[in-house]
């Protein structure tokens, strides 16, 4: 047979992987900076762009897609040439896709701390810029497909399997969760909403999670671990079944994030058992990294690399195990909204993905500068000052969930609430959030560790640019091969049979909840939002109040004693885009403008809270939004904003764009002559008129026929 | 990675793992990345099974049998009809609206006071959103059933919420012993100017 010669671009590669070790530091810094703003609310003073609420998007999207993202495109653009014998088809796209890559996150950075966002979790990019990641991301596939087409072997490996799914699924997710109607260039409202636009967002959020954090990194898994290890790969029977029923499964599971919502009984029923069955795939992918390195225990207690592997892979293990439990309703009621679920997500993020990315680094660079390690000891210090790192970070998080959740539920024998003061059950947490703090930041000093290392060792060798191969032309098919092997060898249908198989549970999740009447019943008390209140909403939205705050009071008695009645779905039926929150940092304020209920706050206390909230509640963490006191309401979109919901169906009524305005002025009027009456002297057409309107009116409407 | 070839008795060439002695998958070679056929761990396939078991009967108990505790309004239903019964304090039919002086009720009042009242009022009384408490103007009378009725059922339109679904009968009383007896002619650090009459 004969051989041809051909090159290995590193580039890209090393391109990639410089990108991960500078945006890993830079989203873990961010993260500590949130995490110190919850212990000193005033540390962001009177800047907009420091406080906690707009800084903490800025955290989750750094690490996961600057972070991450490089990361999973530094192992596709180094393992997939070689698992093919073919450089990357492009070096033009390739380029194209890192420089996009890198514009979208400097993006990110000059748009979330501004407030320009889209509210929904990890898709807060505004619309602009999301239409540039799926440029992006077409790129990357492309460049993907092609390099497939011009493959050596003729079997594509695991890791190709788990790459082909993730980039096919995050297109999918990214463009249905990211359907909005502008309003202008740097503002939308989707076109889902309330209950519906939860279900999509949690659809695309849980699979951000399986599919960007998830199923890419078992393709880095599958290839660094026996390359690392020089194993082989432990079953390859259980590659076929645990990628088949991982991709299948997870996609079902997204209604996990609303138990106890106000989403319909069978929706929450798919989100438990679904998430239930994918405790033993997520686990195939445990135990078949862990079991590739039978016969190299040895070499784990030496090698960093591989210790940061088994710690991932166990994390992931752990993770995956908590995840579904952590979807069983009864265990639910109690860890949702608290920093249960925050310690829980750590353990993926500091465990799983931060942990394969170390361990890849430390193996790639001296590769790519062809020269050792630099030390070998420094990345065993970084190795177990991380491990105690998320350790410090996780235990006092997952205390202080159970603590809070216990005093969010304990009534006295006189049956009323015992912690009716949200405040109280929150200064009770604040030695867990020092704790955590200390945890992260030893976590980060094992990162400049790690960067320190290997910026050593890049200087101590020089860069391999191209690698020199030869290979074989790809054979051709032969007559006997199993069903599955023969789908190896066609990467196309591949992709499509996956593209099917994440299709279904999808689909037969989100087409009935809008097709189904019953799912959503209607409301006649429910009316749309006034213009001043959708622009106190978005305001709402930009300042990120709905990270701290959640709007979905559950059934529990301990909540409708607390909050009021619990949220049904006719309630949100306006609301695009939903604001549910998924964390309750501050009370929930779905009804936080019903005057019958205990929360129920006037105008002026409003005004001062947000100006000080330390002055009106001592302890608070709070940080203060003095600028909505000066900024004037914007008015220059008001008419579009009216006109874009009327598109979507909000019965304002033809025409209503029209008159909007002055019936917003009207109501700003009201609000600034009863805060004068109440001794404070703002004009009407601050934002923080628009901001109490909106609170004023949340959850009142089913108040009022009683 | 260290391997052996071996032919088995039909003449066929088998490359093994010399670590665990199994076999590797023949044209299975990516990279140098080499694969076994390990079957699949018993006890995982046994975990799969009793989770998708799980997962049948959890979705039969709801789709048909519709069971009460799957039926999230039901449960709700059924918690609070239980709160109800018991919970025979909440209303007590023998009550007397009356100044409890004694130090255990005071501060008890305090505590209850510092939790709730002082959002409003302020620590030490001196007012904020709501009025001072320690000076001798009142809004709505200074009677400890006037007190009460604020207390118990608000003043909505200004602010005060109803308490009387937060504290209990006594509680209610603790409190306003705390501001009538305790808070009641002390100098607040900042204090509101008075509001409504004097007494």
């Amino acid at each position: 047979m004969e051989l041809q010669k051909f090159t290995y671009d590193n580039k890209l590669s090393n391109l990639f992987l410089w990108a991960t070790v500078i945006w890993g530091v830079v989203g873990m810094l961010v993260g500590l900076i949130a995490a110190l703003e919850l212990i000193f609310p005033q540390m962001s003073g009177n800047l907009p762009w420091l406080v906690y609420s707009r800084i903490r998007p800025l955290h989750t999207n750094a690490v996961i897609f600057a972070f991450v993202g490089n990361g999973i495109f530094t192992a596709v653009y180094y393992s997939m040439p070689r698992l093919l014998k073919t450089p990357m088809y492009s070096k033009l796209l390739g380029g194209i896709h890192f420089w996009g890559w890198q514009l979208i996150i400097v993006l990110a950075a000059l748009t979330l701390p501004f407030g320009f966002t889209q509210s929904k979790e990890y898709a807060e990019l505004i619309w602009p810029i999301d239409v540039l990641v799926v440029l992006i991301w077409v790129v990357f596939g492309l460049n993907m497909i092609m390099s497939l087409v011009k493959r050596r072997v003729k079997h594509i490996y695991v890791s190709i399997w788990f790459y082909l799914a993730t980039w096919v699924t995050i297109a999918v997710l990214y463009i249905t969760n990211n359907l909005v109607i502008p309003t202008s260039f740097t503002h939308s409202y989707p076109i889902y909403a309330g209950i519906q636009d939860a279900l999509v967002q949690w659809w695309y959020g849980h699979n951000a999670v399986a599919f960007f954090l998830t199923t890419p990194i078992l393709g880095m898994m599958y290839y660094f671990i026996p390359k690392a290890a020089n194993r082989p790969i432990y079953s390859y029977k259980l590659s076929i079944i645990h990628f088949w029923a991982l991709i299948f499964l997870y996609i079902w599971a997204g209604p996990h994030h609303l138990l106890y919502s106000a989403l319909p009984d069978w929706a929450q029923a798919l989100g438990v058992v679904f998430s239930v069955m994918l405790i033993a795939p997520s686990w195939g992918g445990m135990i078949n990294g862990l079991l590739t390195l039978r016969g190299a225990w040895d070499k784990v207690r030496e090698d960093p690399v591989l210790k940061m592997f088994v710690v991932a892979v166990t994390a992931y293990g752990m993770a995956t195990f908590e995840g579904p439990m952590l979807s069983l309703k009864t265990v639910n009621a109690m860890s949702h909204f608290t920093d249960w679920t925050i310690a829980h997500v750590h353990i993926g993020t500091l465990g799983w993905n931060s942990m394969m990315n170390f361990g890849m680094i430390y193996w790639l660079v001296p590769r790519l500068f062809n020269t050792k390690l630099w030390s070998t000891k420094l990345a065993n210090v970084h190795f177990w000052i991380a491990t105690l790192g998320m350790l410090f970070f996780s235990i006092p998080l997952y205390f202080a969930g159970f603590t809070q959740a216990l005093m969010w539920k304990q009534f006295t024998a006189e049956g009323f609430l015992a912690y009716p003061n949200f405040l109280e059950t929150v200064t009770q947490i604040l030695p867990m959030y020092y704790l955590r703090a200390f945890g992260g930041s030893l976590y980060i000093i094992g990162a400049l560790m790690f960067v320190y290392n290997v910026v050593k060792t890049a200087q101590a060798g020089s860069f391999v640019r191209f690698e020199h191969a030869s290979a074989p032309a790809k054979e051709l098919p032969k007559a006997k091969e199993g069903f599955h092997r023969r789908l190896e060898g066609r990467p196309l249908q591949f992709t499509l049979a996956a593209l099917l198989v994440i299709l279904i549970g999808g689909l037969l999740e989100i087409v009935p909840m809008y097709l189904v009447k019953e799912n959503v019943p209607t409301i006649s008390a429910v009316k749309p939002y006034t213009p001043l209140e959708l622009e106190g909403r978005d305001i709402y939205i930009r300042e990120g109040c709905y990270l701290c705050h959640s709007q979905m009071i559950r059934p529990f008695r301990s909540e409708t004693e607390r909050y009021g009645e619990y949220t049904k779905a006719g309630e949100t039926v306006y609301d695009h885009p939903f604001l549910f929150g998924s964390k309750r940092t501050g009370p929930d304020l779905s009804r936080e403008g019903e005057k019958t209920l205990p929360n129920y706050k006037p105008n002026s206390w409003h005004f001062n809270h947000m100006q000080n909230p330390q002055k009106v509640s001592p302890g608070s963490i709070m940080p203060a939004y003095p600028w909505l006191i000066e900024n004037e309401i914007d008015l220059s979109h008001t008419v579009a904003k009216i006109n874009a919901m009327i598109k979507l169906g909000v019965p304002y009524g033809d025409g209503y764009a029209d008159q909007a305005v002055a019936d917003l002025n009207a109501q700003a009027e009201q609000i600034a002559v009863d805060l004068q009456a109440n001794g404070i002297q703002v004009d009407k057409n601050k934002e923080i008129i628009a901001l109490i309107a909106y609170l004023q009116r949340l959850g009142t409407d089913v108040y009022k026929n009683k | 990675m260290a391997t052996n070839h071996i032919k088995n008795d039909h003449n066929e060439d088998y490359e093994i793992d010399t670590m665990t002695n199994q076999r590797l998958i023949k044209d299975h070679e990516y990279d140098g990345i080499r694969e076994l056929d390990n079957d699949l761990p018993p006890w995982w396939k046994w975990l799969f099974y009793i989770c998708i078991a799980f997962a049948i009967v959890y979705l039969i108990r709801l789709w048909v049998f519709h069971s009460d505790d799957l039926i999230q309004n039901r449960e709700y239903e059924f918690a609070m009809a239980s709160a109800k019964d018991a919970l025979p304090m909440k209303n007590s039919a023998t009550f007397e609206i009356k100044i409890l002086n004694d130090p255990a009720s005071l501060a008890s009042g305090k505590e209850t006071w510092t939790k709730i009242c002082s959002v409003c009022h302020l620590l030490d009384g001196g007012g904020l959103v709501g009025p001072n408490m320690t000076d001798n103007y009142w809004i709505h009378g200074n009677t400890v059933e006037k007190l009460y009725q604020v207390v118990a059922d608000g003043v909505i339109e200004k602010g005060m919420i109803p308490y009387k679904t937060q504290l209990s009968e006594r509680a209610r009383l603790e409190v306003i012993s705390y501001i009538l007896v305790d808070l009641q002619g002390t100098t607040p650090a900042i204090p509101k100017e008075p509001q409504g009459t004097a007494y």
